[in-house]
């Protein structure tokens, strides 16, 4: 229980005091022995080899922590897993960023990472499917893809040779966002899972956990078949840029979002920042729990954020986990 | 608008005639064949063909590339389908000139400020190809694995491997590229590499276009159909058979002196001929030919100072001006002993010194028909096969007609040379049917070699998109099964209606005596096998014992159908232990000759013993002059033979010996021992022969026979009972009674057909791979390379960057730290056993330190080959362990250690073509771990690897090739 900012009462605060104990005695034993901080020595085996991966050094020819966090062994390698890290990008990993700056040939992201991430206009699958031509005019459109501030989806490509990131938008479902919220939560909260984009098909709402900790939460777009067999492979490129700007002006027509879809986006947004509070793992299943407790106990939107709430929330999570732990013991 | 070359495709009926004008023009008149193409378009389901209003659109612009000659028909038909702007798949031979359809399509690209990408199978061509691309088009970048030149360029040439995994990395060149062209598409058969032309077709953008450009295949339509179906757009396929240098293919027989036209520059067979260079081959059984395995070079290669058959061949050749000449062979031995036997010659004699860059140049290609089946450039006039069996990974085989074709289409230089000149080379080896097979066949089926990989199936878990299914539904493999269905339906449903047609009186009953006699059959072969166990027979098979041999039937598919046997009767002259030969020889063996019959169907229980026996035989020859000989009764005419046959032919031993004549060489000696045969079978005529008891003579020379005597006791009891039922049987008596059962055999082959054509029904209706893909993700799971809900994890993300070996293997390596402790030289050498896959006979075993290190990459592959077989995916452990060799292990080390490359050619045995290709492996193998330990961290490592890299990269290794 590290410091919760919450104004809580004397009851509520012992409430949430015993679900949070009852989380911690469900949490593994392991993991608690193999915690270490930093300079803390690693037992090794130096009999055989070791590799030391991330979070590790050697001094004085032992292995030493960099980072606080769990040891973690696969076979002889041995790497420590920073509890409250800043986001570290893997190849793949799914990430919503927003836009900083527009660049020659490329737009700079704000992704929560060390530095701010590259996305290329060439990385960029533009968004009504248009293939590419390298034109100087593509350029000089760029800012009719992306501005400054915009809400962009896309996905780590890598690290190039000088060091940078950067990122890739491969498909349509990639690319800009509109119409919703986008919160930030601690990244560590977010595990890499199969999936990051849901479709709460339910509320109408899109749901994109980035692994950088920004999740989106926004109105359902339809994404648009990119298996379109009349391609615009001999259009010129005035005509499709003007289509485009035509496209815009239809949608702008039709941007306006129903009450109800957006009560439903603030309903899961509220849901991620309790959950963010009270430093619970953020995964669909949880939230869509949250979801649910709140509606059936006929919670309001605003009032989600108070702390009785949040405190039912710790105790039911407590008791999920407890009554699953049991299941399987 | 306005060349010419467009007037031409407005107009369809100049279209075809206008070129071929042009081409008779050229050169010679005599050609009367049709140089036209067969086009056709395979639509996507659904696919309502566009209007043409944009591609008039088009037609306003300048063509994008015009050619200073006159096109083919099958050029400007491909051309057009890229102006409407739509795939295309060009079929024709080397050389015929696909090329000119990929630099229209990098011209069109350029022109529309597009991307392209030229991919082909080897880095060789690739390179050619960029230096060509670059030249005409200046905006040319250049990707393989070694070298990246310009990775911006509009015009990207690669290897598809590089392709492929650029898609999976998504690199920004997927999203910009209008055009792929992947040359040589026929690739995509190979066992090994095939799966790469699938994965990198299938991935492709959906907005692009492509250009394939194959070899003739005959089933063009069925990829361009798949094509069509996977990326939902028109494909269209223009096929030739048009050779822009007619072929002329001759035989060279082995010890004759000529060469024999067989096909002309028509594509003609000529018959007469081709009997008479069989006829000219020089029997191997008047030369002194021994019979040993592999010396068969011994007649090509000849003796010091003898003149052996491919000098006297290359002679000739320059004689007649057919030079310059490529010769094949697939053996890199003989390869290696041609290049030294030219480079003497070439000191003494001039005229051979266009040969030594040719010959020079061929032990370093590993595999040299791969490199030059391909469109690489390197023409010549004549083309040379000196042998034609091909080391398939696991055997010999003939060259197939495909790999004929393709290769015999390096001949003839375009606009140099009138004809191009094919000669091959035969020994009696040769069947005359597979020779003129392959001079005459068709080009190979383009079939899938799909196959799963862990690489693959990680990178596409790992993508947020990828799914493994997805690519298995989409394969060509699954496509081309999918298709076999209605075909196999077909085929199942014609031969039940044949079963059922078939129509067989008392049915039931001769069911119930066909059964018998199988069963009575099957205890028959039970007892003479235990009898005629080498282990007891062996002391009975003196000289001249009498033994009666099963006839070769005339038909030897026929069963017959009647209890007894076809027998008759020879003498033994000698037996023998066999080495595993299959092939038709006759040897002279002391005082006599024997004849061994190619003997396909031999069982492997008799691949131990051969008994020659003296007996009569017909020898036929047939019209090519191939020598069949038969078994026959000794009354029916034929000539006596010595013939050796295998245990399992023998039907059972007489007590009678003969004494017989030391010299069986003269036919009078011959044809007297089998009078004396005759005489004493005359003799028993009435009691039968006296056969050796096997329980009475036998036993008491070897008393193991009581351990079966009584298995063979109850056998020699049922035969007695069933030989009861038989007499007993109310059908037996019937007059047609071995037609009825001829008959009802064949129903029942019928049904056991149906059978299992149904089986292969059911198991192509279901998605391809699918149990492998499960069992394969168990494998991953199972050593953590990926979370149960298909999450790679960090092992996975290692394996992941390994495409270049066995990735679970030495990712298990890795992460066990076997490299990290070592020494970076022994590193290395470690590594080499990864990427070094050949077979070496007699390889000396590396020192102590590195063949313990070796002993521990064992143990982790086995290991991982445990996990995979209990994950249920099919493996021979044994198999995958001794799949890496430890043979150049010494050689690397040196290397590393800083050797000269002659001091490591000196440690090893192998060829430096192969060295030099596993050193270049393994530096990619280095490269790619370089990437594994930057992802998990480990700096140490990283170095460590840096520095291996360092170390290897030097000098002729690493010098840049055309034929690497």
């Amino acid at each position: 229980m590290r410091g919760i900012q919450l104004s809580l009462n004397q009851t509520q605060r012992l409430r949430l005091q015993r679900a949070l104990e009852l989380l911690e005695t469900l949490s593994s034993k392991a993991s608690l022995n193999a915690s270490v901080t930093v300079a803390d020595n690693i037992p090794v085996n130096y009999e055989d080899g070791v590799l030391k991966g991330h979070g590790t050094t050697e001094l004085d020819g032992e292995v030493v922590a960099t980072v606080c966090g769990v040891v973690e062994r696969v076979n002889k390698l041995v790497y420590v897993r920073a509890l409250r890290a800043r986001y570290k990008p893997e190849i793949g990993d799914i990430i919503v960023g927003r836009v900083i700056e527009v660049a020659p040939k490329r737009w700079r992201l704000e992704i929560n990472f060390i530095q701010d991430a590259v996305l290329m206009l060439s990385s960029m699958t533009l968004p009504d499917g248009v293939q590419r031509r390298r034109t100087a005019v593509d350029e000089l459109n760029m800012r009719s893809i992306f501005e400054e501030n915009d809400v962009v989806c896309a996905e780590v490509r890598g690290f190039q040779h000088d060091g940078s990131l950067h990122l890739q938008a491969r498909s349509q479902k990639y690319g800009k966002l509109e119409r919703g919220q986008l919160l930030t939560i601690p990244p560590y909260l977010v595990k890499r899972r199969k999936q990051h984009f849901h479709h709460l098909e339910q509320y109408g709402v899109d749901l994109i956990i980035g692994c950088n900790g920004f999740i989106w939460v926004g109105e359902r777009v339809e994404a648009k078949d990119d298996m379109v067999v009349d391609d615009h492979v001999n259009k010129s490129e005035q005509h499709s840029s003007k289509s485009r700007n035509w496209t815009s002006l239809e949608e702008q027509e039709q941007t306006y979002t129903p009450a109800e879809t957006r009560q439903n986006i603030c309903r899961i947004a509220n849901a991620i920042r309790v959950l963010s509070t009270l430093g619970f793992n953020v995964t669909l299943d949880v939230i869509m729990e949250t979801v649910y407790l709140s509606s059936s106990l006929n919670v309001e939107i605003h009032e989600m954020l108070g702390a009785e709430f949040c405190v039912l929330v710790a105790e039911s999570e407590a008791e999920r986990r407890s009554s699953s732990a049991k299941r399987k013991g | 608008m306005g060349s010419v070359k467009r007037k031409s495709v407005e107009d369809p009926s100049e279209e075809f005639t206008s070129p071929l004008k042009q081409q008779r023009d050229n050169g010679f008149a005599g050609v009367d064949e049709p140089v036209a193409c067969v086009h056709d378009v395979s639509y996507p389901e659904g696919y309502v063909p566009r209007s043409s209003n944009r591609d008039s659109a088009q037609e306003d612009s300048k063509a994008p590339k015009e050619f200073p000659f006159a096109l083919d028909p099958f050029q400007l038909e491909a051309i057009k389908c890229l102006d409407t702007g739509e795939s295309v798949m060009v079929s024709a031979h080397t050389s015929a000139g696909k090329t000119v359809v990929a630099l229209y399509a990098i011209a069109m690209s350029l022109r529309n400020k597009q991307r392209v990408i030229y991919t082909s199978p080897i880095k060789a061509l690739s390179n050619q190809k960029y230096r060509e691309f670059k030249e005409e088009f200046s905006d040319v970048g250049l990707m393989t694995g070694d070298v990246t030149i310009d990775p911006n360029a509009s015009c990207l040439v690669m290897t598809t491997e590089i392709w492929r995994s650029m898609q999976y990395k998504g690199s920004e060149v997927i999203r910009e590229v209008a055009w792929i062209i992947f040359d040589e598409v026929h690739y995509m058969r190979d066992r090994e590499r095939g799966v790469v032309w699938e994965e990198s077709i299938v991935m492709a953008p959906k907005k692009s276009r492509f250009v394939f450009l194959s070899a003739t295949v005959p089933n063009a339509k069925e990829f361009a159909d798949w094509v069509a179906k996977v990326h939902r757009q028109p494909c269209h396929i223009v096929y030739t058979d048009y050779r822009p240098t007619p072929l002329q293919h001759y035989l060279f027989p082995s010890g004759g002196d000529g060469l024999y036209l067989v096909v002309d520059e028509r594509g003609k067979f000529r018959e007469d001929s081709f009997q008479k260079a069989l006829n000219a081959l020089v029997p191997a059984s008047e030369g002194d030919r021994k019979r040993e395995n592999g010396k068969w070079q011994k007649g090509l290669v000849g003796k010091a100072g003898e003149e052996s058959d491919i000098f006297k061949m290359v002679k000739m050749i320059i004689q007649r001006q057919y030079d310059p000449v490529i010769l094949f062979s697939f053996s890199k031995r003989e390869c290696e002993f041609l290049a030294m036997q030219y480079y003497l010659v070439s000191d003494i004699d001039t005229s051979y010194s266009h040969n030594i860059q040719v010959s020079n140049m061929l032990p370093l290609l590993k595999r040299g028909i791969e490199t030059f089946s391909i469109g690489l450039n390197m023409p010549a006039k004549t083309v040379v096969f000196t042998n034609v069996r091909k080391f398939d990974g696991d055997k010999f085989r003939w060259l197939s007609s495909g790999e004929y074709i393709q290769m015999s289409g390096r001949a003839g230089r375009r606009g140099i040379d009138e004809r191009g000149v094919c000669i091959l080379m035969v020994d009696e080896k040769l069947e005359p049917s597979t020779a003129k097979m392959m001079v005459k066949g068709s080009a190979d089926c383009l079939n899938s070699a799909f196959h799963l990989s862990y690489n693959m199936l990680l990178n596409q878990m790992r993508s947020e998109e990828g799914d493994p299914e997805n690519l298995l539904r989409n394969s060509f493999y699954q496509f081309q099964s999918d298709r076999a269905i209605p075909d196999l339906e077909k085929q199942a449903k014609h031969l039940e209606e044949e079963r059922d047609s078939m129509l067989i009186e008392e049915e039931d009953s001769l069911e119930n005596y066909y059964c018998l006699l199988q069963q009575f059959k099957s205890l028959k072969k039970d007892v003479r096998d235990i009898v005629l166990s080498p282990r007891y027979c062996l002391p009975f098979f003196q000289p001249g014992r009498l033994v009666s041999i099963q006839c070769t039937g005339d038909d030897d598919n026929a069963p017959y159908f009647s209890i007894e046997d076809r027998v008759t009767w020879g003498v033994i002259i000698n037996f023998e232990r066999v080495k595993g030969l299959s092939e038709d020889i006759i040897v002279l063996n002391g005082s006599y000759i024997v004849y061994y019959p190619d003997d396909a169907n031999k069982k492997p229980e008799d691949a131990n013993y051969t008994v020659d026996v003296l007996t009569r035989c017909s020898v036929r020859r047939d019209q090519v002059g191939r020598k069949t000989v038969k078994i026959v009764p000794l009354k029916e005419p034929g000539e006596p033979i010595v013939l050796s046959v295998p245990i399992s032919q023998i039907d059972s031993l007489s007590s009678v010996r003969l004494v017989i004549s030391k010299d069986l060489l003269p036919l009078e000696a011959r044809e007297n021992t089998l009078k004396k045969v005759s005489e004493v079978l005359s003799r028993f005529a009435k009691e039968g022969m006296p056969l050796l008891d096997p329980e009475e003579d036998m036993k008491t020379i070897s008393g193991h026979f009581q351990v079966q005597s009584s298995s063979y006791r109850k056998a020699v009891r049922r035969i007695e009972a069933l030989e009861n039922l038989f007499e007993k049987h109310e059908i037996a008596k019937s007059p047609l009674i071995e037609q009825k059962l001829k008959v009802l055999h064949k129903k029942k082959e019928l049904t056991a057909k149906i059978k299992s054509i149904k089986r292969a029904m059911r198991s192509s209706t279901v998605l391809a791979f699918k149990d492998e893909l499960k069992a394969r993700k168990r494998v991953l799971r199972r050593l953590g390379y990926a979370s149960s809900d298909d999450v790679v994890e960090l092992k996975g993300k290692v394996a992941c960057e390994i495409s270049s070996a066995d990735e679970l293997t030495l990712t298990e390596l890795m992460f066990n730290g076997v490299l990290k402790e070592i020494e970076v030289e022994e590193m290395i050498s470690l590594l080499s056993c990864l990427v070094w896959q050949e077979k070496l006979q007699d390889a000396q075993k590396p020192r102590d330190e590195l063949e313990l290190l070796f002993t521990q990459l064992q143990d982790t592959a086995r290991r991982v080959a445990k996990v995979q077989l209990e994950c249920k995916v099919q493996i021979d452990v044994e198999n995958f362990v001794s799949s890496f060799r430890p043979d150049i292990m010494e050689a690397v080390y040196a290397w590393a250690k800083g050797s000269k490359f002659y001091e490591i050619m000196e440690i090893s045995q192998v060829f430096e073509g192969s060295l030099i290709r596993a050193i270049r492996r393994l530096e990619e193998v280095l490269q790619q771990l370089i990437q594994a330990a930057k992802s998990i961290g480990e700096t140490e490592l990283e170095a460590k690897l840096e520095d291996a890299v360092s170390k290897i990269k030097r000098d002729i290794v690493f010098a840049a090739s055309l034929y690497l």
